[in-house]
């Protein structure tokens, strides 16, 4: 029995070292990616210079026109993520400060994401890499249920996030292989989808959201011109209210969710496609920037 | 509590440390912790099927003690009939009666009376087609007067309820796992590295290569209308590889484990897809699941005894049989039937019998011809596959028809977000190590051990799939 304890201790310190090794690897190889997604184009990046920056989930990311921005002659990038919450949005506005970029004008869509606080987990994970270097990512993950397994636990975050930042995300990272996701200044258009035009967002409800006040108050303090917007849906949406009371509870918030009504617009009922969103933005530039 | 989860990963060194530390002074201090931790790994799934497992077990327990005792030849058989009854009935109830009331009233309509079936609410208690089969091949056993009746209901609960082969085999017999739970253990250091070893190895075969193969196998099979050609067989490809790295790597885990605490399972799987026509496939496939049915089903049956006629009826029985065993819709019967076809001029043509060696392969015309026997066996499977997988005989047929229609050998990206054919490589290299050690129960013992362990280990860790897909294919069985 004590020669297979021995062995049983063996293979366990074996088991850390190499998770320590693995942890090691992915991290530095995470550390050199700067092409990959928005978050390591922002976390690998020094002092940028934007007038407008745009945040917010695929709503943000589908809908903002950013090359539209800059024929107006205003250094834009769309940060809208896929499925992101207001907690992803958050985290990249305060790593964008801490690398010293001067932003003058932040867009935040502000609609949906306003229902929860939660993280998005699938796009939570591509900061974890960073999560030992940057105190910023730790703080904002600390108070997360699984904090503890992530920080502590060596390649743990690796292993319960594998196919968003595990082996192959890695391997496509050390190979520098490009992404879509920063094409267009970081815009993604929509084309044309058959199907059902019709959404029902009866059970959401817009609270007081933490990870808004933050950012409301990052802007604050770094001088930026915060425009918070809210974006359009399909005519065949059960519980539009939700966006009146949207402006009953943040009266900032500028609703646009009326400002293109047709289903030809529209690629699902919640993301128009790019001539919506090119109607949209020219709506917006008009509106908000047209000095 | 899968075996490749993190409460199994505290588990199952709690339950060594009680074994061996604490409760090691006799068989059945050591037999109480083994049925314990049993119960508890079995309750983690649902608390409530605990009370049909003791049931179940107490249920052989007695009636194995009647039929033994029995004065008369009657009494013996009324015994059995009883508890054969009884059993077939649980199986019945649980995993069989919504197929058949749904396939009769469907029978009725197709006659032109409308019927609606009542259909019951009922889940499936995981692992009940397996210990009912522990318990069948008791009694029936006894009935035989192969073996003896157990009347230590402790040794007795642990042979069916021993929680490695639990919900998922392999189905053990009496006469195999009884004598070994019938005497203390003691700790072989040899036998528990062993344990070691092919518990790393099915952890390997089931989260690198099953779970990855499955994400992208779910990807295609569930979109196979969108997919073309290349897509299908790749689909058909990699679910070959997710069902064998499922289930012969939890297998794996089971015999490794029971190492451990110092007790031989039944071996479940040699290599099958080395095989060279599909009669070797099923001597290397799900073995203890083939053997049962062959001892208990084929032979009584008549077996080989009999003419041509007999044995092809027998043949398609036991087939048929065995895929009704995997679940209640008729996809598995369909698998099963043409297993039976694949099977079929084996008989005739009487080599089924004929591969019964470990293939070799050498640099001759000869081993091409093997090689090429052993990929089409393969492909074999693979096309019978597709009716195991999918959801209903229509659908299989729809995507094996796809594959020639489409004619489309364009790559695709998949909504797991990979293009389809990502992972031949890794399938490969898992080909390749299997090859070298297909004379082993598993790779990693023998030269550079200990090098092979921490490959496999960091192969656990870095390619292993964890936040997609967990389950066990066979749990559902």
């Amino acid at each position: 029995m004590k020669k297979f304890i021995v062995f049983a201790f063996k293979t366990l310190i074996v088991t850390v070292l190499i998770a320590v090794a693995l942890d090691f690897i992915y991290t530095a190889v995470y550390l050199n990616s700067s092409n990959r997604g928005k978050i390591d184009y922002i976390y690998n990046s020094k002092a940028r210079k934007y007038d407008v920056v745009i945040l917010g989930s695929s709503r943000a990311n589908n809908h903002f026109v950013a090359p539209m921005f800059e024929e107006k002659g205003l250094k834009t990038f769309n940060f809208g993520m896929s499925g992101s919450h207001l907690f992803e949005a958050s985290l990249m506005l305060k790593l964008m400060v801490e690398r010293k970029y001067v932003i003058k004008n932040l867009i935040l869509e502000t609609d949906l994401n306003l229902s929860n606080e939660h993280q998005a987990e699938g796009i939570a994970a591509k900061f974890l890499p960073y999560i030992h270097q940057s105190d910023i990512i730790k703080e904002h993950f600390s108070k997360e249920k699984n904090f503890k397994q992530l920080y502590y636990i060596p390649f743990y975050r690796y292993v319960a996030f594998d196919s968003k930042i595990g082996f192959r995300e890695m391997f496509f990272n050390s190979i520098h292989k490009k992404t879509v996701h920063l094409d267009n200044q970081g815009y993604y258009p929509l084309g044309n989808k058959k199907g059902n035009m019709k959404n029902d967002i009866r059970a959401l409800k817009p609270i007081p959201n933490k990870y808004y006040q933050e950012i409301k108050q990052i802007c604050v303090a770094n001088n930026i011109n915060f425009i918070a917007i809210m974006t359009p849906m399909c005519t065949n949406t059960k519980g539009l209210d939700y966006f009146d009371k949207v402006k009953k509870l943040y009266p900032e918030v500028h609703n646009y969710e009326n400002v293109v009504l047709e289903d030809r617009y529209f690629s699902s009922c919640g993301h128009m496609n790019d001539t919506g969103a090119r109607l949209f933005t020219a709506r917006i530039i008009k509106d908000f920037f047209n000095n | 509590m899968f075996f490749n989860s993190l409460s199994f990963a505290i588990f199952l060194p709690i339950v060594f440390v009680l074994y061996w530390f604490v409760f090691n002074k006799t068989k059945s201090t050591q037999n109480a912790v083994l049925i314990i931790a049993s119960y508890y790994f079995y309750s983690c799934w649902d608390w409530r099927f605990l009370f049909l497992l003791i049931f179940s077990t107490f249920l052989d327990y007695y009636t194995g003690i009647r039929i033994e005792k029995a004065k008369t030849a009657m009494g013996r058989k009324l015994w059995f009939w009883f508890t054969i009854t009884i059993n077939l009935g649980f199986l019945g109830v649980f995993k069989y009666y919504n197929f058949f009331a749904d396939s009769f009233s469907e029978f009725l309509n197709g006659l032109g009376l409308q019927t609606s079936p009542l259909l019951l609410n009922v889940i499936l208690p995981v692992g009940i087609s397996f210990y009912t089969f522990h318990g069948l091949s008791y009694v029936i056993d006894i009935y035989l007067k192969r073996i003896k009746a157990e009347y230590n209901f402790v040794d007795y609960s642990l042979f069916v309820s021993y929680f490695p082969l639990l919900v998922a085999g392999p189905i053990e017999r009496a006469t195999h796992l009884l004598p070994q739970v019938k005497v203390k253990r003691t700790f072989d250091f040899d036998k528990a590295k062993e344990g070691v070893y092919q518990f790393v190895w099915g952890l390997v075969k089931k989260v690198v290569i099953a779970d990855t193969c499955a994400t992208y196998a779910n990807a295609i099979f569930d979109n196979y209308e969108s997919m073309n050609s290349l897509s299908l067989l790749l689909g058909a490809f990699y679910f070959a590889f997710q069902i064998y790295g499922d289930f012969s790597g939890y297998s794996d885990m089971a015999l490794g484990m029971s190492k451990l605490f110092g007790i031989d399972l039944l071996r479940n799987f040699n290599y099958p897809y080395f095989s060279r026509d599909i009669a070797e496939f099923w001597r290397r496939w799900h073995i203890s699941l083939s053997s049962w049915f062959r001892d208990y089903l084929y032979i009584p049956l008549g077996g080989s005894s009999g003419g041509m006629g007999m044995k092809i009826r027998n043949t398609f029985i036991i087939f048929i049989v065995s895929g009704f065993w995997h679940g209640a819709n008729w996809t598995f019967i369909a698998w099963g039937f043409i297993n039976a076809l694949y099977f079929l001029p084996l008989l005739l043509l009487k080599k089924n019998r004929s591969n019964m060696e470990t293939v070799q392969l050498y640099w001759n015309f000869d081993s091409f011809k093997v090689f090429l026997s052993m990929v089409s066996t393969f492909l074999l499977t693979c096309l019978a596959w597709i009716f195991f997988r999918a959801k209903s005989i229509g659908e299989a047929f729809d995507y094996i028809g796809r594959i020639f229609t489409n004619q489309s050998f364009q790559s695709q990206y998949l909504e797991n977000e990979r293009y389809n054919y990502e992972i031949i490589l890794l399938i490969l290299g898992f080909v390749l190590v299997e090859w070298k050690s297909r004379t082993q129960v598993e790779p990693i013992s023998g030269k550079y051990s200990s090098l092979k362990l921490a490959l496999c280990i960091a192969a656990v860790v870095a390619l292993g799939t964890y936040s997609d897909y967990k389950e066990f294919i066979y749990f559902q069985f």
